[in-house]
């Protein structure tokens, strides 16, 4: 048995932060000299400086509109497009019609990528791999998932999500920021700027990349995923380097000790009050206060990373890689981390899943360093307790075809890109357990049933953390933008 | 589920919730839910009048406790007030109505939404309660919990009635007293300042431009519209509010009447309605958008001071000051002035001897005199090029997917000179607009067209060209209606503008301009896409100029009729006379003729795994092996030390290595043979390259021979490779020959000793043995003794021949390409169709290929002597050429299209959903494009610049004064439309855009104007009051403060270190970042701009604006410092003040690297004590001594840090040891650590980064 959430905890926690936004907000009436102490990684920009933001959180007062079942999310973007029909769709029938041309009444003229437009045949390939079924929900998954078993009751698969891009590119960004082109906010700059941060010593919003266990070649990932567009750019997030300083600059200089780095803080706090007496501008006041969180950074950081302390049960549990700085195994450990800390939005981004040939080869091989991580991150947030109010998601950009992209050969083949219906898993707060919905068609190309799509992903996300996605906008060229640009609907029939 | 059965819970959560105020900022862009409130608007805007009523406020009725709860005076009010606008007489949404008892028990489309008896289950409860989504009421603040509360215990008794007969419905009753006449006491509302703003933000979206979501065939965005009789009502009545509808519908208390209706999320407060309400009562004067009416001179305000001003801004300034009871501050002390102007207009800061000059010229004119000074450096251009920079989304890649390198910087460098040797602004519009398109265009007019070629630009595998060319398009007109026009014109590209009068058709009209450019939709893959702009130096010139002409001779001594001729004769002949391969002492001979059978039947080879296919090869049929699959040969190939040999095969490898053969047991120190493709190199885009590689061994590796090539073999390509081995146990007996030429080796081993033969057998793939094969084998052939060089040339170059001529029978060739002249680039793939190669294209692509191959075997083989040469030489020439060109810079430029594209109005902005057909034009609410002007770029570009535009000179005035005060006179300076804000000075705005058209678009005046007047020159000290009352500055009661642009942080350390290497221009640098950053998001190797090597040397301290801009992975210094990432165009900059700034600027190796220099600089030439070396670093960073108290501050952190260095050489070594520069040996290493770290607290002071 799952705990069930307190509600009256969270409705009083609910109260609590409301009453104190309110409180801040009334005390910061007018200019807020004196708050920049207070303010947090968020800063204070004066650009965006919107009257209604909090100045405690960074968030906008009035947020959320509604008692969060989330308070935080994980993202586990699986980049590149994991092929729907070797994970989470079943097709055993399509074995049948192994070479098989895939019927026109099946594609319906549907557009398809320049890699593939120009094939003269698009012959069927049934996924080579075997599925059971597991839990009690006797859900169908993949051999190459055993570890999935493990929390398909914790868990809502959704066969039927689609998108309009069917490229990287245009396909990452859609999920990520709501729109294909570039130059709008990243989901998790949206929610920091909506919620602010829920810590004084990390950032909220945090970023970390690990590479490929396919052979193929990645991918490429662009900084816009994680940035704030035309929102100021305190809200974009802070990705975390794999190798040397996590943060960027975090580490003191070489042959800087830190009694001399603390001494010359003070001296630049000193400095820069005088200063502030002269001028009178509050800038200073908040640069203060920026320079004692990034001390504090220096500390909080490395403690986050600092793995030693967790027991060898832990390293069991997410498997061998999450020893390997930089794998997606130790990141999905330092997710948990940073859940902990009370980092509001973490992304994960896992290279490698785009595989356009020997796709029975690179599968098995990603789902190797991909499938324990994922399924530990879970196990591991309910047995703190935490999968409540933490919301776990875990989607690629795309589908895949159930036409062989290049040679099928009874033991190879590739698919191309498909954006028609692709498979994703979201767990934890505001969302069911043990939940399979979407169903596709009997070559996994058209949603039949609870098509769900990108903006609908979107919707809900937010909604599990208290936002109405209608009313989360920002003003920038005289348009009210949001997430969900114009469209979007929260999917309630996943809703706990 | 959550709150079942907690709705008390839930209560008391809401009791805290009616403490809020929601901000009501919230929009519906669209959607269906959207549409189909829209009715609502027409219905309430234009209803029937209703009978007046009172009772429209709610929720204030008090509750007798214990009874029992009347609906009409207690449910019905709350209803009316909150639920009626959507679910009422005029509206009703889902089929809901609330306006009758029966309405309500009767329920929606969706079904019954009271169950008496059970509020608990209904779901007008649970919605109000926001149990279910969406909470109601709809896009408003929820219902107090007291009232939600009356709800439920209305239904838990029983949800009885009686009901009124009549529905309570609205009334539009005036709620104001009317006044004919405006009071005296009342300030004159201003339609534009004041009226317009809220009509927009808060009418428009159904009331204005976009026809498609307009209510009732009313705007309120022309005055025709707003002052005409709909339905029988005046929308406003001049002089009378009473009888104006608009007014009654905004001031009505009954919000099922009142406008905006409340599902919009949009709300006018009292000061609004009020401001309203004195608009009409003054006249209602109406007014065109301020922006798009022609800028007016207005004479030079009279103000009461009239010592203060020093030019007219000032008088403008000042009088609004005057107006609002406040005195403009000091003058700033010259120090601090010049400081502020240097960073200002050349991104440096002053240096303390010019600014002690400044502080001893006691002339009246001494500060003009510095910004003349200033004005004429070089650097100034620089600095006035990093916000155009920015507007016109430079940078050195390409931004989508890939994102590898592009080069645009001959484009920024010649803006650098524009702003140096200061063109007027009109020219440096039309050239970046149209410069190719001026008459007899010169190189840098062309250059300058690259304005326009700075959009992103995509090459993802599979992507659609004409999607991305559209993207590109709809860039260019976008940045260009930003830049110059302040327009938000992007907004029509899906539909007609919500805000300003731009029709959708109306922006493709403008896309049309920029629609005609002969491009690629997807291009870049290796640099700049075309149309390029070659830019050769005279003496690469020249070299161009000289190959050409030798081609260019080459050819005409080969007309292509006459060897057609001969080769078409030939054709039929040569087979004949052509010799077959050596069949001498051939042992072992693989067709690969659908199976994996020997010729001779000694060794048939069998499949051990996976499958193998037959295709094509050069040389008859080739095995595809697909990397798992694994062929076992026997004892094929089964030689030893002394036995000579020779393998013959034509490989083709697919992945970045592979075992071709090997024949080598499964033991540790393996023993046999192998030959393999390995150690791969990248050339340009996707070409792989690799050595041949040959082992012998007989025991790995202490009894082994490795030998490998020089040169690299192409990778998805098909070679000859043939190893000849003459048994002698020696390196200097094996010979690799590809492609039936021998290539040079170089030796890794030669250390055979003993016999390497072995009974594991000889195999193609074994990724357990050796190694996998991924690719195609064709004719294989194992020799038992060496081949000479003719007998291998015979199988690499002859056998093909041999192997065409068959295939080919008599069929002639219709041409011959190699020597036909080179072709123009195509202009565009866009528009075609993806369509699959038909079964006859495919088989006359590969005829043509065939024929090439034979064509050019016989020019290089069998064509008389003199076209021989003359092949050979145009090959050389070509290599040449191709070397040659790849070494020129080049920058994208625009060009027109021989034959124009068409442009169509693309329905819902997509690039396949092409609607009516459309020519160039401009909008029709500016003026028009004069007649003589042409229908393309360079039309609209005269048009642009042309006086009588409205919006130019003055979006280009505002971008300066932001540049100088931080904040523009309009802040929202990339949109002037009536979503944009009002500027803070109507007048001085409309007074400097008439000054800039009047002297000439003369940019420096314009910036000598600015940063001379008293306005400027202000000190930037503040009190709390005044930071209080005007915390943006937007009054300019104070100087300008604010941090440093991110370049600009930048370069002001170096300069003040004394490290700023100040080259102006070309290739951008690579100054220190951290290790990974671009690599760990990059696609691979194959592509330029995917690893980061730091430059070195002088490289590393050139500006901010040089270092190079990675879209997907911008400067990380830079971008914390909020550096936009160059996607989009940028008109202005955030100023954001995080930790992560503390952190870069604390520990970057740039800024530590900076703090050690500013330190020996100090200890050198800063005098001999540390108060006098104090004085001089901190005089660098800030223009000033220090005062005494902040001086004893950095003495007492000196002491300290000079105790730890003396005591720890470690740590002094590693301080000093960050950066490339070297310190300097004169200096005590522990003096230089200890001033290092002081010098590094100042350049972390605020004031340091700040202009104040």
């Amino acid at each position: 048995m799952h705990s069930m959430p307190d509600s009256d905890s969270l409705t009083a926690q609910f109260s609590a932060a409301m009453t104190r936004r309110q409180f801040f907000r009334r005390s910061s009436a007018g200019i807020a000299i004196g708050i920049p102490a207070l303010a947090t990684l968020l800063g204070d920009d004066g650009f965006a400086a919107d009257s209604a933001t909090d100045p405690k959180s960074g968030g906008l007062a009035g947020l959320p509109h509604f008692p969060p079942k989330a308070k935080r999310v994980i993202f586990l973007h699986q980049s590149g497009a994991p092929s729907q029909m070797e994970l989470f769709d079943y097709k055993p029938n399509l074995v049948k019609s192994q070479g098989v041309e895939l019927p026109d009444s099946v594609r319906m003229g549907q557009r398809i990528t320049g890699m593939t437009s120009g094939q003269s045949s698009f012959p069927v390939a049934p996924s080579i791999f075997k599925f059971n079924r597991y839990g009690r929900s006797g859900t169908w998954i993949s051999e190459l998932l055993s570890h999935h078993g493990k929390i398909v009751d914790d868990i809502t698969i959704i066969k039927s999500t689609y998108t309009e891009a069917i490229n990287h590119d245009p396909a990452i960004t859609f999920v990520q920021t709501g729109f294909q082109q570039p130059g709008r906010p990243s989901m998790g700059a949206w929610v920091t700027y909506g919620l602010g941060s829920e810590n004084q010593n990390l950032p909220a919003f945090v970023v970390m990349v690990s590479q490929a266990n396919a052979l193929n070649p990645d991918q490429p990932l662009f900084s816009r995923l994680w940035g704030s567009g035309f929102l100021s750019s305190r809200y974009q997030g802070v990705k975390f380097a794999a190798s040397g300083d996590p943060v960027l600059y975090l580490s003191n200089p070489p042959g800087v000790p830190s009694p001399t780095r603390r001494r010359m803080l003070d001296g630049i706090a000193k400095l820069n009050r005088l200063l502030a007496e002269k001028y009178g501008d509050p800038e200073i006041d908040t640069r203060v206060a920026q320079y004692e969180m990034a001390y504090r950074m220096q500390t909080s950081v490395p403690d986050l990373m600092d793995l030693s302390k967790e027991p060898e049960s832990t390293f069991e549990l997410y498997g061998p890689d999450s020893r390997k700085p930089g794998t997606y195994g130790a990141n999905c450990l330092l997710a948990r981390r940073l859940a902990e800390r009370g980092v509001r939005f973490i992304q994960l981004y896992h290279r490698g899943w785009d595989q356009h040939n020997d796709l029975p080869r690179d599968i098995a091989l990603q789902c190797r360093g991909v499938d324990q991580p994922s399924a530990a991150l879970v196990l591991d947030l309910k047995q703190r307790g935490m999968l409540d109010d933490t919301l776990v998601v875990w989607a690629g950009e795309f589908g895949r075809t159930v036409y062989c992209q290049g040679k099928l050969t009874a033991t190879n083949y590739g698919r191309d890109h498909h954006p028609r219906c692709f498979a994703i898993w979201m767990a934890g707060g505001g969302i069911q357990r043990g939940l399979s919905i979407g169903k596709t068609d009997d070559y996994s190309y058209n949603v039949l049933e609870d098509p769900v799509h990108v903006h609908d992903l979107q919707a809900t996300i937010l909604h599990c953390l208290g936002i109405d996605h209608l009313r989360l906008t920002y003003k920038f060229q005289g348009r009210y933008f949001r997430l969900t640009d114009v469209a979007g609907n929260v999917v309630k029939k996943i809703l706990a | 589920m959550l709150f079942d059965g907690t709705i008390g819970r839930a209560h008391k959560q809401l009791s805290s919730l009616r403490l809020l105020r929601y901000p009501l900022s919230l929009i519906f862009a669209g959607g269906s839910l959207v549409l189909s409130f829209l009715l609502l608007i027409a219905g309430a805007l234009l209803a029937r009048p209703q009978a007046a009523s009172q009772g429209g406020a709610a929720g204030a009725r008090q509750v007798t406790p214990g009874g029992s709860v009347v609906f009409a005076t207690q449910i019905r009010p709350i209803l009316a007030a909150r639920c009626y606008p959507c679910h009422g007489p005029d509206v009703q949404q889902h089929g809901l109505r609330l306006d009758s008892l029966q309405a309500i028990l009767s329920g929606s489309a969706n079904g019954k939404v009271v169950i008496p008896g059970d509020s608990q289950n209904s779901h007008i409860v649970r919605r109000l309660l926001g149990l279910e989504q969406p909470q109601m009421p709809y896009g408003g603040p929820p219902l107090p919990a007291e009232q939600i509360d009356l709800v439920r215990k209305w239904i838990d008794e029983g949800a009885l009635g009686p009901d009124s007969s009549e529905p309570v419905v609205a009334a539009a009753a005036p709620i104001n007293d009317v006044k004919a006449a405006h009071s005296a006491s009342e300030k004159p509302v201003d339609f534009n300042r004041d009226i317009r703003p809220i009509l927009s933000d808060a009418c428009f979206t159904c009331h204005g431009p976009e026809e498609k979501s307009r209510q009732g065939n009313l705007r309120l965005d022309i005055r025709e519209s707003a002052f005409a009789e709909h339905n029988g009502y005046r929308i406003i009545v001049p002089g009378s509010s009473a009888t104006s509808r608009l007014y009654q519908k905004i001031s009505s208390k009954d919000i099922a009447f009142r406008m905006p209706p409340a599902w919009s999320g949009r709300s006018l407060t009292p000061k609004q309605i009020e401001l309203f309400r004195q608009w009409i009562d003054q006249g209602a004067k109406w007014q065109s958008h301020w922006a798009f009416d022609p800028p007016k001179r207005s004479a030079i305000p009279e103000v009461k001071d009239k010592t203060w001003p020093k030019n007219p801004i000032d008088n403008f300034t000042l009088a609004r000051l005057e107006g609002e009871g406040l005195k403009p501050s000091a003058e700033a002390d010259k120090a601090t002035l010049l400081r502020r102007v240097s960073l200002d207009l050349t991104g440096l800061p002053a240096s303390p001897a010019e600014v002690d000059s400044l502080v001893a010229d006691k002339s009246p004119d001494a500060y003009e005199k510095r910004v003349d000074h200033l004005l004429e450096s070089p650097h100034y251009g620089e600095r006035m090029a990093m916000p155009w920079l920015d507007l016109a989304r430079y940078s050195d890649t390409h931004g989508y997917h890939i994102d590898s390198l592009r080069e645009m910087w001959p484009w920024r460098d010649w803006v650098i000179a524009a702003f140096n040797r200061n063109m007027p602004f009109d020219e440096f519009a039309i050239e970046q607009l149209a410069g190719d398109l001026l008459p007899n265009a010169t190189l840098e007019q062309k250059i300058a067209s690259g304005f326009n070629r700075n959009n992103m630009i995509n090459f993802e595998g599979g992507a659609i060209p004409e999607e991305y060319h559209v993207e590109y398009v709809v860039d260019r007109a976008s940045t260009t209606a930003t830049t110059w026009l302040g327009l938000t014109m992007g907004c029509a590209r899906c539909h007609d503008h919500k805000y300003d009068p731009i029709k959708q058709k109306e922006f493709y009209r403008f896309f049309a301009f920029f629609n005609t450019v002969p491009e690629r939709g997807l291009d870049g893959f290796e640099g700049n896409a075309a149309p390029v702009l070659s830019l050769p130096t005279p003496e690469q010139q020249q070299q161009m100029d000289d190959l050409k002409r030798k081609i260019a001779a080459a050819l005409t001594a080969m007309p292509e009729n006459d060897v057609l001729a001969l080769r078409n004769e030939w054709q039929k002949t040569r087979l004949a006379t052509l010799a077959e391969p050596t069949r001498d002492a051939l042992a072992m001979h693989y067709p690969f003729n659908d199976d994996l059978s020997d010729a001779f039947s000694r060794h048939d080879g069998k499949l051990v795994r996976g499958e193998i296919t037959y295709e094509d090869g050069p040389a008859g049929k080739a095995a595809e092996f697909r990397g798992e699959s694994e062929a076992n040969l026997g004892q094929a190939g089964d030689f030893d030390l002394h036995q000579p040999f020779a393998i013959a095969a034509w490989v083709n490898l697919y992945e970045e290595k592979g075992k071709v053969l090997q024949k080598r047991d499964a033991s540790e120190h393996w023993t046999g043979y192998e030959l393999g493709l390995e150690d791969v190199a990248f050339t340009r885009r996707q070409e792989r390259n690799l050595r041949v590689v040959v082992r012998l061994a007989a025991a790995w590796p202490a009894s082994a021979i490795e030998v490998r090539t020089k040169n690299r073999v192409r990778m998805d390509s098909d070679h000859h490779l043939l190893v000849n081995y003459d048994g002698s146990g020696k390196v200097a007996g094996l010979k690799i020959f590809v492609d039936g030429t021998p290539w040079e080796t170089e030796t890794t081993k030669d250390d055979l000793r003993g016999s390497f033969r072995t009974s594991a057998p000889l195999e193609i793939g074994n990724k357990n043995i050796g190694g996998a094969f991924k690719g195609r084998l064709g004719d294989l052939r194992i020799y038992t003794r060496t081949l000479s060089d003719t007998e291998v040339e015979d199988l690499a170059v002859h056998l093909p021949a041999r192997v065409l001529l068959t295939k080919l029978g008599g069929t002639p060739a219709s041409e011959i390409a190699a020597l036909q002249p080179e072709k123009p680039p195509d202009e565009a793939d866009i528009g075609e169709l993806e369509k699959a190669e038909g079964k006859e294209q495919k088989q006359a692509r590969l005829e043509k290929q065939d024929q090439a191959r034979l064509s050019e075997y016989f020019l290089k083989h069998d064509a008389p002597e003199k076209y021989r040469q003359s092949y050979s030489q145009l090959v050389e020439l070509r290599k040449e050429k191709d070397k040659l060109e790849k070494s020129i810079t080049t920058t994208m430029v625009m060009a027109e299209m021989s034959k124009p594209r068409d442009t169509f109005v693309l329905g819902r902005g997509q690039y396949d959903n092409k609607g009516e057909k459309v020519t160039p034009g401009v909008p029709a609410f500016l003026p028009p494009m004069p007649e003589d002007l042409p229908r393309n770029r360079l039309g609209l570009a005269k048009w642009i610049v042309d006086p009588s535009n409205p919006l130019t000179a003055r979006v280009v005035v505002n971008q300066y004064w932001q540049q100088h005060f931080g904040t523009g006179i309009v802040k929202t300076a990339e949109d002037f439309g009536s979503q944009g804000e009002q500027p803070s000075h109507p007048q001085l705005l409309d007074w400097l855009a008439t000054e800039f058209v009047r002297t000439g678009w003369d940019i420096k005046t314009m910036q000598r104007l600015i940063v001379t007047s008293a306005t400027y020159r202000q000190s930037s000290r503040a009190s709390h009051e005044l930071i209080e009352r005007d915390p943006e500055n937007r009054l300019l009661a104070r100087g300008p403060r604010f941090r440093l642009a991110a370049e600009i942080v930048r370069d002001n350390a170096l300069a003040i270190s004394g490290l700023l290497n100040d080259k102006i221009g070309g290739p951008s640098v690579y100054p220190y970042q951290p290790a990974g950053l671009w690599e760990e998001m990059a696609f691979g190797q194959g592509f330029s701009g995917q690893t980061y090597t730091p430059s070195s040397g002088p490289d590393l301290y050139r500006r901010g604006l040089y270092t190079v801009w990675k879209r997907t992975v911008p400067p990380a210094s830079l971008t914390i410092f909020d550096a936009p990432d160059r996607e989009k165009c940028t008109a202005r900059r955030g100023v954001t003040n995080t930790p992560l700034q503390v952190l870069t600027l604390l520990n970057d190796p740039t800024y530590v690297e900076a703090a050690r220099a500013l330190a020996q600089r100090a200890l050198r030439m800063g005098g001999r004590s540390d108060r006098e070396r104090i004085d001089f670093a901190f005089k660098l960073a800030t223009a000033r001594t220090p005062d005494p108290q902040e001086r004893d501050v950095l003495l007492g952190s000196l002491s300290q840090f000079r105790s730890t260095y003396r005591r720890d050489q470690a740590q002094v070594t590693k301080l000093l040891s960050v950066g490339e520069s070297k310190p300097d040996s004169t200096l005590d290493p522990r003096e230089v650590a200890a001033w290092t770290t002081l010098a590094s607290m100042i350049l972390n002071l605020d004031e340091t980064i700040t202009a104040e």
